[in-house]
Parts: structure tokens; C-alpha cells; sequence
């Protein structure tokens, strides 16, 4: 199969000739239809997050069910699947709590003296995120995918195994937003612009959208943004403030920087929630000023969505399906996998949506 | 002779180690993966020299700042 191989930080990817292994018992040989290009993988390929290479980058696909190892019972040759990084054991405690997106057990990967599910040559290639989509086979377990309906278009269904998921999750499951609230979404990618679409399906009554790029305010209104801020003015914090009439009651940070989380902090009124979605690199402090604490502000994570991508995946298909879910618009091209370093350059300077692979 | 601690940059657990005590290791060499939050996190030789002590085993949990190792250099 060919694959997109990043060998080494801060270098285009390679695309090389790669092998699977066989499908073990619980594994699940996929052939991907569409991957989204994604700006998580760029901060593995800048090495703010260090990653163990040569790794295949690629965490948002969909795809058909090729193969499936002897204990498979969830899906067979032909379903239409779509694959999350959030692979979940089952029986952790985690898992057994309701919180599957931080199930960290090693049980859905390889030991580390069985092959690789990867190789080329006979020498393992680390699998990234337990998927790695930007090649034309994926072998994983099968716990780090879902069944959907076969109505579904499979480039808009990539998009829901991370950015739709990631976004819209954090406003579902990690703040719980509730009907008629203020929301500020800071970072207008494809993360962002599914927080959007998801706190407009929440019913949230004033969702304000911030970037520096009004091209990308304007797709956030049309998935559901009431207000646009571009931050370019230098005073995000002080318009959004004005415009909610003293804060919001959540806020979304959708890019992964010290200085928006901050914002995303300040842009609170008393009481409100900011929810960290982007990936702050590793070694970052952020600083907030803890006198806001007396007015009960709140800060936290997400990761994932904290989904339960097998109910939260087939849901968000129907609402794409019903029209309630906007996708069309979040792809800005349709490339093949030999023009990945050309999506990711793009990716690079922000000024554009998402590239979806499309394979043959 | 000095004696190099090296640490864990983030919370994880140890998934495989790939040298043991007495190799002799160079700059960035990778002495231990780490498995977090889905990702396969190395952790490399701060500097050149031999491996002093092993302070986990795989499977171990580590936080970030954890001395995980010793190199004499």
C-alpha cells in the first residue's frame, strides 16, 4: 500500500511503499475512502508534540471494512465505518465510568514484542493515534470504529471521526451547553466551526465567532454563528465582552495557544466555563489572573469531544443527513494522497478550510 | 564522570523500554516509549554516555518532571 511516512520533524512527508500485518483477533483491516487533513497532525509534524518515528500521520477517516480478525463480531467485510482515535479498552476504569475518550489502556495496541501492525520491509512503521489514515490500509482494533448508515457521503463522514466529534462533542458533552446561553468560539477551523455548528444545535442564543480571517467568519455564520469578532482589531476580549453585556457563559478555545486560552478565560462573565479544545504545545504555561476564580470562572480541558464516538458518530450523521449539521462547506478541496505536503503547507498559513484525501 | 537525569516531559505510561542498564547511548537516542493519551511519546538521551539506572519498568505510570533514568556521561 502507499502511505504518507513522516521520517523526520519539520520535513515534507514521504509517500512510500508500506505493508500491514495480518488482523489479529480484535483487529479490523480497513481500506480508508476519505481523510481529512487535519492541523493536529501539524503539530506532530513541527514536533510540538514529539512522536515516535517513522510514523504514518492521519487521524480522521472513513472507510470500508476490508478484513476482520477471528473475534470481530461488530462489523463485516463491506460496512461503512468511520475510524476514531479515541479507541477505548472496555474495561478500565475510565471506560466502566462513562468517559471513554480518556480511556488510556495499551489494550488496543500491539504489545511490545508483537510485529507492528505497520511495516515496511519487515521494519515496524509506528502507528499514530492507533490509526494512521493517510495511507491506503488501515489495520486497527475494533474498538476504534463505528458502523454508519451507507447514505452518508464518505468525505463528510471523515470529517466526523475528529474535527465534528472534537468540536461539537466540547460543547455536547465536555460544557454541557445549555439553551439561550452566551458562547464565544475562538478559532474558526474545522474544530471551531463544529463548536459553532454545535453550540447552534444546543440552541445557545448568541454564539460569537473569532479569527483573523474574515473568510472563515463568514462559513461561521453560515453553520450558525449570530456575531463575528476579528481578532486582528487587537481587542477581542473587550468586544466580545461588550457585545454579551459583561461575558460569556462558555467559551471555546479552538486554536491551542497560551495567549487564547487566556482570552478565552478573560472573555468569561461570572459563572461561565472556558473549554480548552486546541493542543497547547508541550512545556506551555498559561497564566490566568486568580481573582477571576472568586467569581466562579471555571477552565477545563476537552479531548475528543469526551465522546462516545459510538453513539455520538451515527447521531451526528443523521444530523448532517437532516440538514441540522453543516459539513458541505468545511471542505475546501478535494486532493489525492500524493498532494498531502500541499494540503498541510495550506493548513500552515490558516487562510483555508479543510483537504480531504480522496482515495482510489 | 557526571550523572545526567532524564526526565518525562509529560504524564503517561511506559509502554516499552529500549535500552538496558550498562548501553551505551548517544544524543537523542531513544531510551523509552511512553503511551499517552493514544500517543507514542519517546523519551531520548539528553546527552552521550552510558546508562546508569532504569527508575521504571514498562507499564509503569509517570508524571511529568519524573526522573525516569540515569546517564553517566
Amino acid at each position: 500500500m502507499k502511505a504518507a511516512v513522516l521520517r523526520e520533524a519539520n520535513k515534507p512527508l514521504e509517500i512510500e511503499e508500506c505493508q500491514v500485518s495480518k488482523p489479529g483477533p480484535r483487529e479490523v483491516l480497513v481500506r480508508p475512502i476519505a481523510a481529512g487533513v487535519c492541523h493536529s497532525d501539524l503539530h506532530f509534524m513541527d514536533g510540538s508534540y514529539p512522536y515516535m518515528l517513522p510514523t504514518i500521520l492521519g487521524h480522521e477517516s472513513a472507510g470500508i471494512v476490508e478484513e476482520v480478525g477471528s473475534s470481530v463480531t461488530y462489523v463485516k467485510k463491506g460496512d461503512h465505518v468511520i475510524t476514531c482515535l479515541s479507541a477505548f479498552c472496555g474495561h478500565c476504569d475510565k471506560c466502566l465510568t462513562g468517559r471513554l475518550a480518556l480511556c488510556s489502556s495499551p489494550d488496543v495496541s500491539r504489545k511490545p514484542d508483537e510485529e507492528s501492525r505497520i511495516l515496511q520491509d519487515g521494519q515496524p512503521i509506528h502507528q499514530f493515534l492507533n490509526l494512521s489514515s493517510f495511507a491506503e490500509l488501515m489495520l486497527i482494533h475494533e474498538h476504534a470504529l463505528v458502523k454508519v448508515r451507507e447514505d452518508m457521503p464518505m468525505d463528510r463522514a471523515a470529517l466526523i471521526g475528529c474535527s465534528t466529534t472534537t468540536g461539537v462533542g466540547a460543547v455536547f458533552h465536555t460544557a454541557k451547553v445549555e439553551p439561550g446561553s452566551k458562547v464565544a468560539v475562538i478559532g474558526c477551523g474545522g474544530v471551531g466551526l463544529a463548536a459553532v455548528n454545535g453550540a447552534a444545535i444546543a440552541g445557545a442564543g448568541q454564539i460569537i465567532a473569532v479569527d483573523m480571517v474574515d473568510a472563515k467568519l463568514e462559513i461561521a455564520k453560515s453553520v450558525g454563528a449570530t456575531h463575528t469578532v476579528n481578532a486582528g482589531s487587537g481587542n477581542a476580549v473587550g468586544e466580545v465582552v461588550e457585545m454579551t453585556q459583561g461575558g460569556c457563559d462558555y467559551t471555546f478555545e479552538a486554536i491551542g495557544l497560551k495567549a487564547t486560552t487566556e482570552q478565552a478565560f478573560q472573555m468569561l462573565g461570572a459563572g461561565g466555563v472556558a473549554t480548552v479544545i486546541g493542543m497547547i504545545p508541550v512545556g506551555t504555561m498559561v497564566e490566568l489572573h486568580g481573582v477571576d476564580f472568586l467569581a466562579e470562572k471555571k477552565i477545563q480541558g476537552s479531548n475528543m469531544g469526551s465522546n462516545r464516538f459510538r453513539v455520538d458518530m451515527p447521531q451526528f450523521v443523521d444530523f448532517y443527513l437532516n440538514g441540522k449539521l453543516h459539513l458541505d462547506q468545511m471542505i475546501s478541496k478535494h486532493i489525492k494522497l500524493d498532494q498531502i505536503n500541499d494540503a498541510l503547507d495550506a493548513l500552515k498559513t490558516g487562510q483555508e478550510a479543510r483537504h480531504v484525501i480522496m482515495f482510489d | 564522570m557526571a550523572t545526567q537525569e532524564v526526565e518525562s516531559e509529560i504524564t503517561g505510561t511506559v509502554w516499552k523500554i529500549e535500552v538496558k542498564v550498562g548501553d551505551k547511548v548517544e544524543v537523542e537516542d531513544v531510551i523509552m516509549i511512553l503511551e499517552s493519551m493514544k500517543m507514542e511519546i519517546p523519551i531520548e538521551a539528553p546527552c552521550a554516555g552510558t546508562i546508569k539506572e532504569l527508575m521504571v519498568k514498562e507499564e509503569d505510570s509517570v508524571v511529568e518532571d519524573q526522573v525516569v533514568a540515569l546517564i553517566e556521561s
